[in-house]
């Protein structure tokens, strides 16, 4: 081909990079941002609640029950506490439990699955089954069965999330193993005489951590909806501690004569949830994550 | 009076940083009745946007912002949903690229046409089933009846596109628009679908658009073309006129870059050089499904007893069709499939094995090139990362000097340094390709395998990457073997051509005999396909039979 001829079509078509900037994408969905704010109002105010919460925790105020006042701005408990400033503090341990025990399934569930899917054989047969086996238990009784084992503890409420969320990491992070495996670049790799250790660390796993995001932030609003409903039923979080699911299930007895005990512990866990999965969809969209474990969405 | 009229129109979508683009700019076309109009252009260039829009049918997100289409007496953009139902599928037909993907794969083949002979004609029972029996007859499938009851995926590719074809001549369409319909064929299997299609449109008297990036389709079945890029008809005239004189520039460069059997020979390697591979009997048979309590089916080997010899310096051209072994030939010698029988040689060397249990020496002096780029390179790695790991593993050297060798070998591919920062989807598919090769060279091979390595790419593009790999032989003397289901590829790069159908290699020579005196029918048929000359012989039914109970 003359020099002129391929000089004019190596120009343009596409040779440019995409604008490759994705989170910029993300924000001009008002979902997204709407998302984000609710998610950092939440870490906010669970990090901070203790020092901008106008009274403490477990003061006494009042003889009982009493409705919003100036002093109190949603009134107080049935102890007689401040009931905004319990609020501000009742997604806290929560959310702890669930980003410890959630942190602690990815990680396991991920290097599982990677192990599984990349390695095959017997190693596969025998984690698949392991995670069929506990996905067989129906998930309320398995929770049940860990509690009464290990305690409502916070470390040990980590503990049971982390154990009822690995297999489903497992299953989602192997069927994404075996599809980027099947990639020549991982074929390469193998021909270059790579050992299996490099090829799952350095080829495979970067190409894993968007799925992997996705999912830690989606069981993450999962694991604190589950965590509510344990204190709900009494099998979680207890007494002194504020919980919305504690909170919501004291309430349910003067539902009729006080609503408000109800509806504000239940917008605040809501909004915290809708939050999480608002960002989570809008940023997965924006860096092309598919696939992800829509199964863990709540 | 012309029948099929597109005026001025555009089509205009919003691209990823909310800008509006154009798909379609200002086309303007004209074809009388019963004339076939080609639409060539390279991706990206709006042909398959312009000609689905000529159905009425534009994607989700993009929209028409000005113009008009006219079939006979018909605004075909002013037609209302329910008269562009009626429309497609009766007075106008499409016939898409993918033929299993628009088959519904869970209904038998004959049922779905019924359907379609319901939907768009007032037959009904046995009557439509008569239609269907007409019209696979028609399209040239054997036993109409048998295949009739057969899923989709029991159907060869070419009897795929048959049935499909059938389909569109259901409501005895006025126009066919075919998108690419034979890309995934084979070539001899393409040759007589372009037969049928010229046949039909002779028979019916319908006016045909047939957009394809390859312009030796393109002038076997249009008497007119248009070339397109980026969204413009940059050219438009009969078919021959611009094939043998293009006036634009584009075209001509197109034009140019057709890769054409009857090329001049590369430069030849110096005679008398050493051997540097050789295989004995090299069969592999892939490994039979395990079955639960039944003996495992015997598999046809995918190899059957290859013999080579390449020497220092020369390209070996491998050319053959799907299922013909050709891969399976390069993931053997690369080291990526283990079992085979028989003996490879390399140097003076014993090759045993896949490459877990090759030295590190030997893997490094055999190196692969893949066929698709985007999946050869590493996504979440930068282009510097990707040159740099067998520069430091096979040669030990220094993170520094790494980089400074991986710009060199850029340089070298015809890239600047700057690209060593980009990762593969900010390359545009040529430059993928480079890296792709860049990796291979950075290991300083002995032979270099290299597998499709152009299948992928736009015609303008292969014909840069071909001119790359043509000086790599000649300022390297590069040793390779060049695997490709192109002759006309086969036939620009290589020194040696062995032809394999079927995991038998039917015929291995020096390029201009092979090339000029095919000893082996299957050659010859195959330089047939090649050149567009139509085969005296009649439509071979039995061998796409023979194929299809090969597979089944």
């Amino acid at each position: 081909m003359p020099a002129d001829l391929s000089a004019l079509l190596s120009a343009p078509s596409g040779s440019e990079p995409p604008a490759a900037r994705p989170l910029a994408r993300a924000l001009r969905s008002p979902l997204t941002v709407i998302g984000l704010a609710l998610v950092g109002f939440h870490l906010f105010l669970a990090v901070f609640a203790p020092i901008i919460a106008p009274y403490t925790i477990s003061g006494i105020h009042t003889t009982g029950l009493t409705p919003p006042t100036a002093e109190h701005w949603l009134g107080t408990d049935q102890i007689g506490r401040d009931y905004l400033s319990r609020l501000m503090s009742g997604g806290r341990v929560a959310l702890l439990v669930a980003l410890i025990g959630v942190s602690a399934a990815v990680l396991t569930g991920a290097a599982l699955g990677l192990l599984a899917a990349y390695r095959g054989g017997w190693l596969d047969d025998a984690i698949m089954r392991l995670t069929d086996a506990l996905m067989a238990v129906p998930e309320l009784l398995l929770i049940a069965i860990l509690v009464l084992t290990f305690g409502k503890e916070i470390w040990s409420l980590a503990i049971i999330v982390a154990i009822v969320y690995t297999p489903g990491v497992v299953r989602v992070v192997r069927a994404k193993t075996l599809t980027v495996a099947a990639l020549d670049f991982v074929r390469a790799a193998e021909l270059r005489g790579e050992r299996p250790a490099r090829i799952m660390a350095r080829e495979i796993a970067p190409n894993l951590l968007g799925l992997i995001s996705v999912e830690f932030a989606i069981r993450c609003s999962s694991a604190i909806l589950k965590i509510s409903a344990l204190s709900f039923l009494g099998l979680g979080i207890s007494q002194p501690t504020p919980d919305w699911g504690l909170m919501v299930q004291e309430a349910m007895s003067v539902v009729f004569t006080d609503p408000w005990f109800l509806v504000a512990p239940a917008i605040a866990l809501s909004s915290l949830i809708i939050g999480i999965n608002f960002a989570v969809d809008g940023l997965a969209r924006a860096y092309g994550v598919t696939g992800a474990g829509s199964e863990g969405l709540a | 009076m012309s029948h099929l009229r597109v005026e001025n129109l555009s089509i205009a979508y919003r691209d990823d940083s909310g800008k509006e683009a154009f798909a379609v700019a200002e086309a303007n076309l004209a074809v009388a009745r019963g004339e076939s109009l080609g639409i060539v252009g390279e991706s990206g260039s709006g042909k398959s946007t312009l000609a689905r829009s000529l159905l009425g049918y534009v994607r989700p997100g993009a929209r028409i912002s000005q113009g008009r289409i006219r079939l006979g007496e018909r605004d075909v953009l002013g037609l209302s949903a329910a008269e562009l139902r009626s429309f497609r599928g009766g007075r106008a037909a499409m016939v898409p690229q993918n033929p299993l993907s628009s088959l519904t794969p869970h209904l038998r083949v004959g049922d779905q046409l019924a359907e379609l002979v319901r939907a768009h004609t007032p037959l009904r029972g046995e009557v439509a089933r008569k239609r269907v029996h007409d019209l696979m007859e028609r399209t040239g499938l054997p036993d109409p009846d048998a295949l009739a009851r057969r899923y989709p995926h029991e159907l060869s590719g070419g009897q795929r596109q048959r049935a499909v074809i059938a389909a569109a001549l259901i409501g005895t369409p006025e126009l066919i628009v075919l998108d690419e319909p034979t890309t995934a064929l084979d070539k001899t299997v393409e040759a007589r679908v372009l037969a049928l299609i010229e046949e039909i449109r002779a028979d019916l008297g319908a006016t045909l658009v047939y957009v394809s990036h390859d312009l030796n389709v393109i002038r076997r079945v249009c008497s007119r073309v248009i070339v397109m890029r980026n969204g413009r008809i940059v050219e438009a005239g009969r078919a021959e006129t611009v094939l043998r004189a293009p006036q634009s520039s584009y075209a001509r460069a197109l034009v140019a870059a057709i890769p054409r059997i009857d090329v001049p020979a590369p430069p030849s390697a110096a005679t008398g050089a050493p051997v540097v591979l050789r295989t004995s009997g090299l069969s592999f048979a892939y490994p039979a499904p395990r079955r639960l309590f039944a003996a495992p089916p015997k598999t046809a080997p995918a190899l059957d007893a290859i013999d080579l010899e390449i020497r220092r310096g020369e390209t070996l051209g491998v050319v053959g069709e799907s299922g013909s072994g050709k891969s399976t030939l390069a993931a053997l010698i690369a080291g990526a499939l283990a079992g085979h029988r028989g003996r490879i040689q390399l140097g003076d060397r014993v090759v045993n094995g896949p490459a877990a249990q090759r030295t590190p020496d030997l893997r490094r002096r055999i190196q692969l090139v893949f066929q698709d780029p985007l999946s050869a390179l590493n996504p979440t790695q930068t282009v510097a990362e990707i040159l740099s790991r067998p520069l430091r593993l096979y040669h030990g050297i220094g993170l520094a000097e790494a980089r400074d060798q991986a710009a060199a070998l850029l340089a070298e591919m015809g890239m600047d340094a700057e690209m060593l920062a980009r990762r593969p989807r900010q390359l545009s598919g040529g430059q993928q390709q480079r890296v792709g090769l860049a990796r291979a060279l950075a290991a300083r091979p002995d032979l270099v395998i290299c597998d499709e390595v152009t299948s992928a790419l736009d015609v303008t593009i292969q014909a840069q990457v071909l001119d790359l790999f043509l000086r790599l032989q000649s300022e390297h003397g590069l040793t390779s073997i060049f695997i490709s289901h192109d002759l006309a590829v086969i036939a620009r790069v290589s020194h040696q051509i062995a032809v394999l159908e079927g995991g038998r290699l039917r015929e291995i020579g020096p390029r201009d005999r092979i090339l000029g005196a095919p000893q082996h029918p299957y050659t010859q048929k195959l330089i047939l396909a090649a050149t567009g000359k139509r085969s005296a012989e009649p439509v071979d039914i039995d061998a796409e039979v023979k194929q299809l109970s090969l597979t089944l």
